[in-house]
């Protein structure tokens, strides 16, 4: 059934960078949304050919077996509300739209940036429930019930928030494209306590690429913005 | 009045704000109601014909608009051939219209496109286009295409097969020190984070507006007008950000083409954000090098004769030479034999375009590490033996640089980084069990001087705004921008908005070269003359203005928001006041785009010096760069924030291309194995140390009024040999191929 599919080049299958400071993928959203997701693409194949993504494997394209197997299903639209920035936004759309496709291209939220769509340069982070995750890896759908923060969501009215403006007054950027996915990377850095020393966070910061090498600005942002935040018990 | 310190403010960057708050728009974000998406399907084959190519699946797909493939893709309009990036022209590397034929030229080339309503409806339906092909034997290597060679007499009108005295006798010389080596530099990839991208969108059949990842929004207006048959005006380029580019979105590649193509057939606006995948065969890359140094010196090091044969590659369906040979050993070192040979094989692998300092950049990695290696032939200090080597005039043009500071560059680095505590022993360096090694090796990048046009409008309430259709792509120049027509207006920094990235604007030039800062500054500067003019002009007129009668040309700028008589300063007015009295909101002039002025007395050149420390296990030799020093030498530095971020940019990359970056092909298929970023290894934040800047020397007056020479990418070049001179010293092992992975050392 899958021989209408383009082989997947194994060069893409490499996944995630190791070093890269995410807990874990996430891509089914919230564990309490697992069961949810699994009922919402029932009746297709999806479930199944998302196998390989549950191993780590960063493409989506698994996914899209469904519409091959199912006929027409590719123009079946499914129904999702998600909570972005403390604001519940109703969606109808394709089962297979990433979280970072339903910010960019249904909800106009296009601060979180689009670096490879395949996990592998954090340009995409986004805070849910307080966690970075990628969200060019994750479904849109596996995300009702969280609370999702994207860069849109950080600064108090005019105030920015202090890591905003740390990585404004260090330089931490260059291009700027980036940058929402550090920012929010680095808030949670922050927040997660990896962010004591310059050698931890240059390591905690190593899934967000920055091609334009603002790297050492950036390790001295998220420096200033931590020692600005106040220390979380552990 | 211009600044004449060496470092302008550190100013936090204007556009700063709608960066951090994700609020600034690149490209593929502009909202564009009903827009679709475009997909493109990409051949497997390196070289052959599309015999048959089966499309009703992909089209039975609901929501796809239109498949195009070579046998249904309306015709393009000719475009001329060959473009320089200069002029308005517009740039194409790949000179060949996509989906034009049923040939494939190299493995990755876009052989279908797809429309459709979403993404997942487009990715889907491309995934069910069936392609066959007749292959045939693609040339893929140097030796394969031999036959096909080409040694270009010229790279953009400068001479790159250069011939100074008599380098065969020098070579033979008993009596002298030489070294001859091989040295590779693999194919990279400019991947920056943004992808390229176009949004196309059709207003009537004959009005086309693009929002389009560009280094060059003037070039891409006219490449697209041209190819469609529009007429200039009726074409609209808008780019305000761009997500990085380093050289990828200077040309017009194949995508922009196929999504103005795409919306006109499919009747919508259509969307092509082209894949990280994609970036590695449709966008450009750097070609390999493989470059031949040969040195000889006296025994007291200077040099007798330099010897620099550099192979490139090119595609079949494009023209792009990296002089890797001319932009280093052709301006570096005095010696009294230079020959500088080029060679460009065509092969059957997508087409490369400039990659930060095309040519310095590779051209620079060979020859520093040459004279790491002759200066230990030697046994002389590398400082040393660059010191005896210094060039005060050009080397083949034999005209002397102007406001080269680049001695003082040396000494200073060499200061900040203790240079002198080096052991010059191999291996003799240690930090506990990891070896240590310290290499240095020197920059250089041409200053490049192109046309531009200004237009500015003062308001009576002292505030500015000024547009040219140039381009920020990260290098800082929103800031940099504001910050000269502060100056060079006469308006407070606050009250200038600088706007660019739209061809409604003035003519910009090409992002690329080094060249925006100087160049557009100029122009800045040529509009504010006009500008002072044009409020005189009101002034003398006015018999309430301390300047009535006044001769024109006796009045210029006197202080920040005033015009008086410049020998008799008690005698001036204001800008506000002149306007005001005058019954004007606003005064407007715009400065005219000409042919730079040509100085051939001097040449101009920038400059610099990298000191660097590494560190490597001795069991698992993983490189890692742990300190670096850069003192740069650019004339004057406008932005002293950005322009310390550019030269930690190029510092950045280099370490990439030193240890890490690679993009390599199956030598079988011609297909690129690495085409996504967890294979193709750009350095990460943990692989970045401290990076030290500082900038030494003048504004650079004689080139222009700014004083500025470009700073974008001089950081990149030197640095890689300075890593592999330090890895040396560190290990013994001489690594002449990059990247210098840990199994090189083992
Ligand atoms: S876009 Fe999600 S990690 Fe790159
Ligand atoms: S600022 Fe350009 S990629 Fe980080």
């Amino acid at each position: 059934m899958n021989d209408d599919l383009q082989p997947i080049d194994p060069s893409e299958l490499a996944g995630i960078d190791p070093t890269g400071g995410l807990d874990e993928l996430l891509i089914f959203g919230h564990p309490g949304t697992r069961r949810h997701f699994l009922k919402q693409v029932a009746g297709t194949s999806a479930a199944i050919s998302l196998g390989p993504a549950l191993m780590g494997i960063g493409s989506i394209e698994a996914a899209e077996t469904d519409a091959t197997s199912g006929g027409n299903a590719s123009a079946a639209v499914t129904h999702v509300q998600l909570r972005i920035n403390g604001r519940d936004h109703k969606l109808e759309i394709d089962p297979r739209t990433t979280l970072l496709d339903a910010l960019r291209e249904h909800l106009q939220l296009t601060g979180s940036k689009k670096g490879c769509d395949h996990g592998q340069c954090g340009a995409c982070t986004v805070l849910v429930n307080g966690r970075r995750i990628n969200s060019c890896l994750s479904l849109a759908v596996t995300h009702e019930g969280d609370e999702i923060t994207t860069i849109e969501g950080l600064a108090t009215g005019d105030e920015l928030h202090p890591v905003q403006a740390a990585f404004l007054e260090h330089d931490g950027f260059q291009c700027g494209y980036c940058t929402p996915g550090q920012i929010c990377s680095a808030v949670a850095c922050i927040s997660e306590g990896h962010a004591r020393s310059d050698a931890e966070i240059r390591e905690w910061m190593s899934g967000n690429l920055c091609r334009c090498g603002a790297y050492p600005n950036i390790v001295a942002a998220v420096k200033e913005a931590q020692s600005k935040t106040p220390a979380k018990a552990s | 009045m211009s600044a004449t310190t060496l470092i302008g403010p550190a100013r936090s960057r204007v556009d700063g704000r709608l960066k951090v708050t994700g609020a600034a728009k690149y490209s593929v974000e502009f909202e564009v109601p009903k827009c679709a998406y475009g997909w493109t399907v990409e051949s497997n084959i390196a070289k052959g014909k599309i015999t048959a190519i089966e499309t009703k699946a992909a089209q039975a797909v609901p929501g796809v608009l239109a498949v195009l493939t070579h046998l249904n893709m309306p015709k393009f309009k000719e475009a001329p051939k060959k473009e320089g990036g200069g002029g308005g022209a517009g740039i194409r590397n790949e000179e060949r219209f996509p989906l034009s034929d049923d040939g494939v030229y190299y493995a990755g080339q876009y052989v279908a496109l797809v429309v459709a309503e979403t993404i997942e409806q487009a990715r889907h339906a491309a995934s069910l286009v069936r392609v066959s092909y007749a292959p045939e034997e693609p040339l893929l290597t140097m030796e394969a295409a031999v036959r096909k060679a080409d040694k270009p007499k010229k790279n953009n009108d400068t001479p790159v097969q250069i011939n100074k005295g008599d380098v065969a006798t020098a070579l033979k010389d008993a009596s002298l020190v030489k070294i001859e080596q091989t040295y590779i530099t693999p194919t990279e990839t400019h991947n920056p984070i943004e992808m390229s991208g176009t949004i196309a969108h059709w207003e009537d059949d004959q009005k086309l507006t693009l929002y389009d990842a560009t280094q060059f929004v003037k070039g891409v207006q006219n490449i697209l007008a041209r190819s469609l048959g529009l007429e200039l005006e009726n074409v609209r380029i808008i780019c305000p950000f761009v997500g990085g580019a380093f050289g990828c979105k200077g040309a017009v590649w194949m995508h922009v083409l196929l999504a103005a193509m795409g919306s006109k057939v499919a009747g919508v606006p259509v969307k092509m954000h082209v894949t990280r995948r994609n970036m590695f065969v449709g966008a450009g890359h750097r070609t390999p090098t493989r470059q031949t140094l040969s040195l000889a010196a006296t025994k007291d090091g200077k040099l007798q004769a330099i010897q620099h044969v550099s192979e490139t590659l090119t595609s079949p369906v494009g023209q792009f030479t990296e002089s890797c040979g001319s932009r280093s050993t052709g301006v570096m070192y005095e010696s009294p034999s230079i020959r500088v040979e080029e060679t460009v094989y065509p092969v059957n692998v997508s087409t490369p375009t400039f990659m930060r300092a095309p040519g310095e950049c590779p051209g620079t990695y060979a020859l520093e590490c040459a004279m790491d290696e002759l200066a230990i032939a030697l046994k002389m200090d590398p400082v040393a033996l660059r010191l005896a080597n210094h060039a005060d005039n050009h080397p083949t043009k034999n005209v002397p640089f102007s406001a080269k500071h680049l001695r003082e560059a040396y000494q200073l680095g060499a200061e900040k980084f203790g240079w002198s505590k080096r052991n010059p022993e191999l291996r003799s360096m240690r930090d506990g069990d990891l070896l240590v090694g310290w290499g240095m090796a020197t920059a250089t990048y041409p200053a490049h001087k192109m046309s531009a046009a200004a237009k500015v409008i003062l308001r009576a309430d002292n505030s500015a705004t000024v547009q040219c259709a140039t381009h920020d792509l990260g290098t800082g120049a929103y800031t940099a921008f504001t910050q000269i027509s502060s100056e060079q207006l006469g308006v407070p920094f606050e009250k200038v908005t600088f706007e660019l990235g739209k061809s409604d604007f003035p003519f910009g030039p090409v992002a690329g070269g080094s060249n925006s800062t100087g160049t557009v500054g100029t122009a800045i500067h040529e509009a504010a003359v006009l500008l002072h003019k044009a409020l005189a002009e009101l002034a003398v007129k006015d018999s309430k203005s301390p300047l009535y009668n006044t001769k024109i040309e006796e009045i210029g700028m006197v202080a920040e928001g005033r015009i008086g008589i410049v020998t008799d300063q008690t005698k001036s007015d204001s800008y506000a006041d002149i306007l005001k009295r005058a019954g004007r909101d606003s005064i407007e002039v715009q400065s005219e785009q000409k042919p730079p002025e040509e100085n051939k007395k001097q040449a101009f050149q920038s400059w610099g010096a990298h000191f660097c420390e590494v560190k490597i296990d001795p069991l698992l030799p993983r490189v890692q760069v742990t300190r670096v020093v850069s003192v740069m030498n650019c004339g004057r530095i406008v932005s002293a924030k950005t322009a310390r971020s550019q030269i930690m940019g190029g510092v950045t990359m280099g370490i990439g291309m030193a240890l890490t970056e690679e993009t390599s092909y199956d030598p079988a298929t011609g297909l690129p194995v690495i085409r996504n970023l967890a294979d193709y290894h750009v350095p990460t934040n943990a692989d970045v140390p401290e990076i030290d800047v500082s900038f030494v020397g003048e504004p650079d007056f004689a080139f222009n009024p700014i004083g500025a020479r470009g700073m974008g990418e001089i950081g990149i070049t030197g640095i890689a040999a300075a890593i592999a001179n330090a890895v040396y010293h560190a290990t013994g092992k001489r690594v002449r191929d990059l990247p210098i992975t840990p199994d090189k050392l083992i």
